[in-house]
């Protein structure tokens, strides 16, 4: 039936336009609503409507957790930008967001308008310590990947000491020393194989 | 003890008309788009600073509110910035907060979408580039750095009594959360509810 293209077994469909890049970012949105937002679009993107190979979309991942911005986010404005440039990537990036956002928003004005109830506060007071964990695992989460590597440790503690103990904020901190280590992490040629 | 308190609170730079806020708000989120590192959550700390210290926008307490609700509601929890827009234009009514709240997140990604469009388009000249090697490697533990600093910041946030002490049965919390976050994949919905029933019967409070 389909005509034979002499790639793989999985074909892969048409581009995408603008509408279809919209939806299918919605139906990602809404699918996530559990959470797993990741999986999801791997499963949407790449399984059910074959806009990209599974090695594409990874590609993707790369790019869009290389570059500032939020890796999710990052990967709708990947795969819009892939099919259909700036148009593409900005409609992928409204299909994602407009709903779970409009939600979050309204969840926002009942926050301001209920939060000074006294039991709402108290609630509060507590699913805020539970959120405080979970901001507080975020750097023990990646930390694996860098206990062999002595300068990425003494790098990270001397952001950490500057950030914490001195109130340096983060754009002198990123100024200063990100090109510090892109320079100690630079490519040598004897390093390569 | 209340003159003390009066005396530390918050103190907004200059007056500014409504507009003048809106845009306020539109330019910091702006300025600070192309520094996300590591997902954007290496932000949160630079968010705190901007809504809680400079511009009064919000108390620790609401801070550590929005937070939780970004992470709690569906979707990415990078939109918390919408919920710092709202915040920062909430006494000047309902619509502006909402404008502010829906400008802020433009604002955030916008710079960083664009300069996505356009690796994306030029990936195949940057993958194998020197340039992206050595960023990819250095940003590393810079972000790693940034991650413990910011859990340190959000924690003292959240877990803070109303006279500024920390607050144990809060700490004790948030660490008991941290190493089940590490440890098992329970999702992390369950922790802020059962937390959330803590609060409510006076164990945690603030």
């Amino acid at each position: 039936m389909a005509v034979a293209s002499a790639e793989s077994s999985t074909e892969l469909a048409p581009a995408p336009g603008l509408r279809e890049l919209f939806f299918g970012m919605l139906q990602v949105a809404l699918s996530a609503f559990g959470g797993g937002l990741s999986a999801w679009s791997q499963r949407i993107v790449v399984e059910q409507r074959r806009w990209m190979t599974n090695e594409q979309f990874l590609t993707g991942l790369t790019v869009a957790r290389l570059f500032p911005g939020p890796n999710q986010i990052n990967m709708a404005v990947y795969i819009g930008a892939q099919f259909r440039g700036l148009r593409g990537a900005l409609v992928a990036l409204a299909g994602m967001l407009l709903v779970p956002f409009t939600l979050l928003m309204a969840l926002g004005v009942a926050y301001f308008w209920l939060h000074e109830i006294p039991s709402v506060n108290r609630v509060l007071a507590g699913v805020v310590a539970a959120a405080a964990g979970m901001a507080l695992s975020m750097g023990f989460k990646i930390l694996d990947e860098y206990w062999r590597d002595p300068v990425a440790l003494l790098l990270a503690a001397g952001v950490f000491v500057a950030m914490v103990f001195f109130h340096v904020r983060l754009i002198p901190v990123v100024l200063i020393t990100g090109p510090l280590a892109m320079a100690w992490y630079w490519p040598r040629q004897h390093t390569k194989p | 003890m209340s003159t003390i308190l009066l005396a530390a609170a918050c103190t907004a730079p200059t007056r500014l008309t409504d507009l003048g806020n809106l845009l306020r708000v539109l330019w910091e989120f702006l300025s600070l788009s192309l520094f996300s590192l590591g997902g954007g959550n290496t932000l949160l700390a630079e968010y705190h600073h901007l809504a809680v210290n400079q511009f009064c926008w919000l108390t620790d307490a609401q801070f550590a509110d929005l937070y939780a609700l970004a992470e709690a509601a569906p979707g990415p929890s990078s939109m918390l910035v919408g919920l710092l827009g709202l915040g920062a234009a909430w006494k000047e009514g309902v619509g502006w907060g909402l404008l502010s709240g829906y400008g802020a997140e433009i604002a955030i990604l916008l710079p960083s979408t664009l300069l996505m469009v356009v690796a994306c388009l030029s990936w195949r000249k940057l993958e194998h580039s020197p340039w992206r090697i050595a960023f990819e490697r250095g940003m590393g533990p810079i972000t790693l750095g940034i991650l413990f600093a910011v859990g340190i910041k959000i924690v003292r946030t959240a877990d803070s009594t109303s006279a500024g002490s920390l607050s144990v049965p809060g700490v004790i919390v948030s660490v008991i959360v941290c190493v089940l976050m590490l440890r098992t994949k329970i999702s992390p919905l369950w922790f802020m509810a059962f937390a959330g029933v803590l609060g409510g019967l006076g164990i945690i409070n603030r």
